[in-house]
């Protein structure tokens, strides 16, 4: 290639100039929100992280030390780990399991698919709202709803789910998993996808439905049970909202609904103490990422992909 | 091919892979758990609308979902149960929300369409770091983001609630809206340059009014995250006449102390109920909005 | 009316080089129809002549300016398409009046054009419907319109009736015949279909792998096609290809040996005695029953196919090679039956070992 030839390839300047000037023209809003909301951000607060900061006074750099604190020196860390990770761990697979049970009994061709699809859908939609919480809260009360239809059914006196600390996060867990809709709604879309051919050959070859099941549905089905599972996952790392609103923002009874998020909005916005939650914050981020990671690299020991 | 834009339709609601293969009574017993399921799911919702109408001491008393009084009172105590009126922080919540739902619209569809029509330089690397931050968890930037706003003397003023949507802060949008438009036929971009039109009036004429669906879609899901959202705006709002009716509500369950459930269901009731009304409005599109991005909420 | 010059034009994606060099002059008010198979890279020729896709090396003029820089809309060009792009949300009148509109021209102006052109093309009737409520053939015009409206110096055609079916295919082939010959504008036209080609241009182009292989009037390619990959390409049923080996050198051919046979074939051409040659006769050529002066052999009918006016006959030659015959009118013969078939000197095509035609 001469360089006549290379230099001939290219329009002017001007030209190039007009594409790219369109492109980031359109592209300005986000690239600014990005650098100022989002980049800037991420950086200062890592910054943040490693000094001693409250709404007085300056940062002041001590280094490594919030995090040596956060994980030496800090037992409200490790309870809100402890919840945090049990929520997660009882959640995400509960929903998992009604999201795909519900999808595939949907699937079945019945009719009012649309109907029940709807119903299983709304708690998803507005179960994040403090009005859903205040209702939880409610109906796992002392006098609630619960123990009114336990007592009407059974005649069992039950406790306040709500203020024992040892069922008190059970209680946020089951609110979660009550809102499995739109993870059937994705299951659903993705059992669409399975072509109907393959069924038919597999009953050809006298499989049967539970056969079929398990050979056919569920491999071709794992990329949308990873996705579903690395989605839900993140999201649970990040409930605040019920916690919040059930315990009093204080995370209580007795620390037991301490999620991570609550008691990172502790030390930020109650204690002001601005550079520890920092440090709080990055660890969440890490923690994430970490499990973010962790199932992508499982990925490939059990998620089917066709090419 | 046709040369009509393809719009991405993952639910379709009828067809049915591998239907009437089940017996009658197989069928019957998926539909008796269906139904089952569906009551218990519903029930605490029906419950709340219920006890919103019924006397306070009727509440407890049963569990029916049938109020055998039936009263607004609940309703009346509740909507002035504050110091300030429920029907202001509704009127502060609808401000935000619509404002939100300008941002988000103008400010993704435009980053969506620099995406997925414009070429540039670094486009494959800003989308990578855009879907990044579609997995990124907002308390990274929590802090600086306050302090920011802080120091704009925009704390207890709704700007941190709005103002970054114009920036297109919510990547699920660019993302629904970037599935969107790559259904749409490269050519009638072509056709358009051929007609000398440049990527503005190909933009506002051509892939906005094709647009239409997942612009509803969007503006329904920014609305109903933004009417429900009680992280941002329990940061940045400090005054009761700022307040929103998801603060509101949270208030008033202090305010209350517990004692008056009936105007605290009430009030519970009316928060959901836009969000309930566009739910039965746009269903569809909600639904195929989480389908076709495979993204939750 | 204007001039199209392509200088050594090339594409590259990343390293696949896609158009390795086209050097062609379209002159003003010519319809030429660029052919080749599938992925040859028509499309991406027509496209860049467009404006679609940059040039990546070569020289693009157009009326004599070179144009490489130049956006799409900028080098008067009008372009249909094989989906025909049609905005969906727009109606008819709207389609054809949205270059017009982006051009700031006068709405009575605009208005005029749109309707003259609806009533050329006799979708008058349409102007208010949408695309989606008009048959393939409509929208097809409705496509055309849409580029003359704006009045370009040049026309492309990217395989614009491949979505119709075969009576409309026919129809509108003559209408943008006609519609060539009314307004008189410079066009270029990407087919695969080669009856297309030979119908409408002025001058067909045949590509292969992104370079061209020849170029000229349908009936230059037709009768003296440059190599073996033209000949086959160009004409239906396919021309057939017959080894064979020259034994002999005359004064006034070469000798070869077909099917046992000697035959001589006139070639002015130099080669050798003991060359291996390619013999192509297009199968409309072949005589049955000794009309034509070089004899092929016995053909032994493996098949027949009736069209009604014309009956193509498969066959095989004593040496086992397969030949096409295309005769006029009907017959009765059936499989398993025998020809003797010959052609006339001036139809027999000579082809090198390496597919070059040998001059005749
Ligand atoms: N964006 C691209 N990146 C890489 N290669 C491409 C691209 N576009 C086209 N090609 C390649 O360039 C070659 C020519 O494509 P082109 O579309 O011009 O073919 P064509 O002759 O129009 O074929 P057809 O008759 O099928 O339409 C093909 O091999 C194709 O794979
Ligand atoms: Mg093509």
């Amino acid at each position: 290639m001469s360089i006549a030839d290379a230099s001939n390839s290219k329009p002017p300047l001007s030209v190039r100039l007009r594409g790219q000037l369109g492109g980031y023209g359109f592209l300005l809003p986000w690239l600014l929100g990005f650098v100022v909301l989002t980049l800037g951000p991420a950086v200062s607060s890592f910054y943040l992280s490693l000094t001693d900061f409250g709404l007085m006074g300056s940062a002041k750099w001590i280094g490594a030390e919030n995090y040596v604190r956060i994980a030496s020196d800090d037992p409200r860390f490790w309870t809100a780990m402890k919840v945090t990770f049990t929520f997660v761990l009882l959640s995400v697979p509960l929903k998992l399991v009604f999201a795909l049970a519900i999808a595939v009994a949907l699937n079945k061709g019945l009719r009012g698919l649309t109907i029940f699809r709807a119903i299983f859908y709304l708690p998803s939609l507005i179960g994040g709202s403090v009005a859903i919480a205040v209702l939880w809260r409610q109906v796992f009360s002392g006098d609630g709803v619960l123990n009114q239809v336990l007592s009407a059914l059974f005649g069992y006196e039950g406790p306040s789910w709500i203020s024992n600390p040892s069922t008190s996060l059970y209680t946020l867990v089951l609110l979660a998993a009550w809102q499995f809709g739109s993870s059937m709604i994705i299951f659903l879309a993705g059992l669409r996808q399975i072509p109907t051919d393959m069924y038919e050959a597999a009953s050809i070859d006298g499989a049967s439905r539970r056969r079929q099941f398990i050979k056919i549905t569920l491999p071709l089905l794992t990329p949308v049970i990873f996705f579903n599972a690395v989605i839900l996952t993140i999201d649970a790392f990040k409930a605040f909202t019920s916690a919040f609103v059930v315990s009093d923002g204080s995370g209580g009874p007795i620390d037991s609904t301490l999620f991570y998020t609550l008691y990172l909005y502790q030390e930020a916005f109650t204690n002001f103490r601005f550079g520890y939650a920092s440090a709080l914050a990055w660890v969440l981020v890490v923690i994430i990422a970490f499990f973010t990671a962790l199932s992508f690299m499982s990925a490939k020991y059990w998620v089917h992909y066709d090419d | 091919m046709t040369d009509t834009a393809h719009l991405p339709s993952a639910v379709e609601a009828d067809s049915t892979p591998d239907g009437d293969k089940h017996s009658p009574m197989k069928r019957a017993l998926i539909y008796a758990l269906l139904t089952a399921v569906s009551f218990i799911m519903l029930y605490p919702l029906l419950w709340m609308v219920s006890s919103s109408f019924k006397p306070e001491n009727e509440i407890f008393a049963t569990t029916s979902l049938i109020p055998q009084e039936f009263t607004l009172d609940a309703y009346r105590r509740g909507w002035n149960g504050l110091s300030v009126s429920f029907g202001h922080m509704f009127l502060n919540s609808l401000l935000i929300s619509v404002l939100v739902v300008v941002g988000n619209l103008i400010s993704c569809s435009m980053a969506a369409y620099a995406f997925t029509r414009l070429q540039f330089k670094g486009r494959g690397f800003w989308f990578a770091l855009m879907l990044g931050t579609l997995m990124m968890p907002q308390h990274a930037v929590l802090i600086p983001q306050y302090l920011m706003f802080l120091k704009f003397g925009w704390v207890n003023t709704i700007m941190p609630l709005v103002v970054p949507k114009f920036f297109a802060i919510d990547a699920f949008f660019i993302f629904l809206m970037v599935q969107f438009f790559r259904g749409i036929p490269r050519e009638l971009d072509e056709a358009a340059i051929m007609d000398g039109a440049g990527p503005l009036r190909i933009f506002l004429k051509v892939i906005l009014p094709l647009s239409t669906p997942v612009m509803a879609t969007a503006a329904v899901f920014s609305f109903i995250w933004t009417w429900d959202d009680f992280f941002a705006p329990l940061i940045y709002l400090n005054d009761i006449e700022k307040y929103t009716a998801q603060l509101g509500l949270r208030t008033f369950v202090d305010a209350t102390a517990q004692s008056d459930w009936g105007a605290l269901l009430a009030m519970s009731t009316l928060t959901v109920l836009p969000i309930f009304i566009l739910f039965l409005l746009f269903q569809r599109l909600l639904i195929e909005g989480i389908a076709t991005t495979g993204m939750k909420r | 009316m204007t001039t199209v010059a392509l200088k050594q034009i090339q594409k590259r994606y990343g390293a696949v080089e896609v158009i390795r060099g086209v050097d062609l002059q379209i002159s003003s008010g010519e319809l030429v129809v660029f052919v080749g198979p599938s992925g040859c890279g028509k499309s991406t020729l027509l496209r860049m002549i467009a404006g679609l896709e940059p040039i990546s090396g070569g020289e693009l003029a157009i009326g004599g300016a070179r144009m490489n820089e130049k956006a799409a809309s900028e080098r008067g060009i009008a372009m249909v398409f094989q989906s025909y792009a049609l905005y969906p949300h727009m109606s008819v009148y709207k389609n054809m009046s949205f270059g017009l509109e982006t051009l700031r021209m006068p709405k009575p102006e605009i208005d005029k054009r749109v309707r003259k052109a609806a009533e050329v093309l006799q979708i008058t009737q349409l102007l208010e419907r949408k695309p989606k409520q008009l048959s393939g053939g409509q929208r097809q015009r409705v496509a055309i319109g849409r580029a003359i409206v704006r009045d370009p110096k040049i026309f492309l055609f990217d395989e614009p009736l491949s979505n119709l079916d075969a009576e409309l295919r026919v129809q509108t082939r003559v209408e943008i015949a006609k519609l060539h010959a009314d307004i008189g504008a410079t066009m270029i036209y990407v087919t695969h279909d080669q009856v297309e080609a030979m119908t409408l241009a002025d001058r067909i182009v045949v590509l292969r792998a992104g370079k061209i292989e020849q170029h000229g009037t349908p009936l230059e390619i037709y009768n003296k096609p440059v190599n073996r990959f033209v000949a086959g390409f160009i004409g239906s049923p396919k021309m057939n290809f017959l080894d064979v080996s020259v034994i002999e050198r005359r004064d006034d051919g070469v000798v070869i040996s077909l099917a046992g046979a000697k035959v001589v074939v006139p070639l002015v051409d130099r080669t050798g005695a003991g060359a291996t040659l390619n013999l192509g006769v297009r199968p409309e050529h072949i005589k049955v029953n000794g009309a034509g002066s070089v004899h092929l052999g016995v053909l032994t009918i493996t098949h027949i196919e009736h069209l009604g006016g014309q009956t193509i006959v498969y066959g095989r030659l004593a040496d086992k090679q397969t030949l096409i015959v295309a005769m006029e009118g009907q017959t009765l013969l059936g499989t398993g039956e025998t020809l003797n078939v010959s052609i006339a000197p001036e139809h027999c095509h000579l082809f090198d070992a390496e597919g070059r035609r040998l001059a005749d």
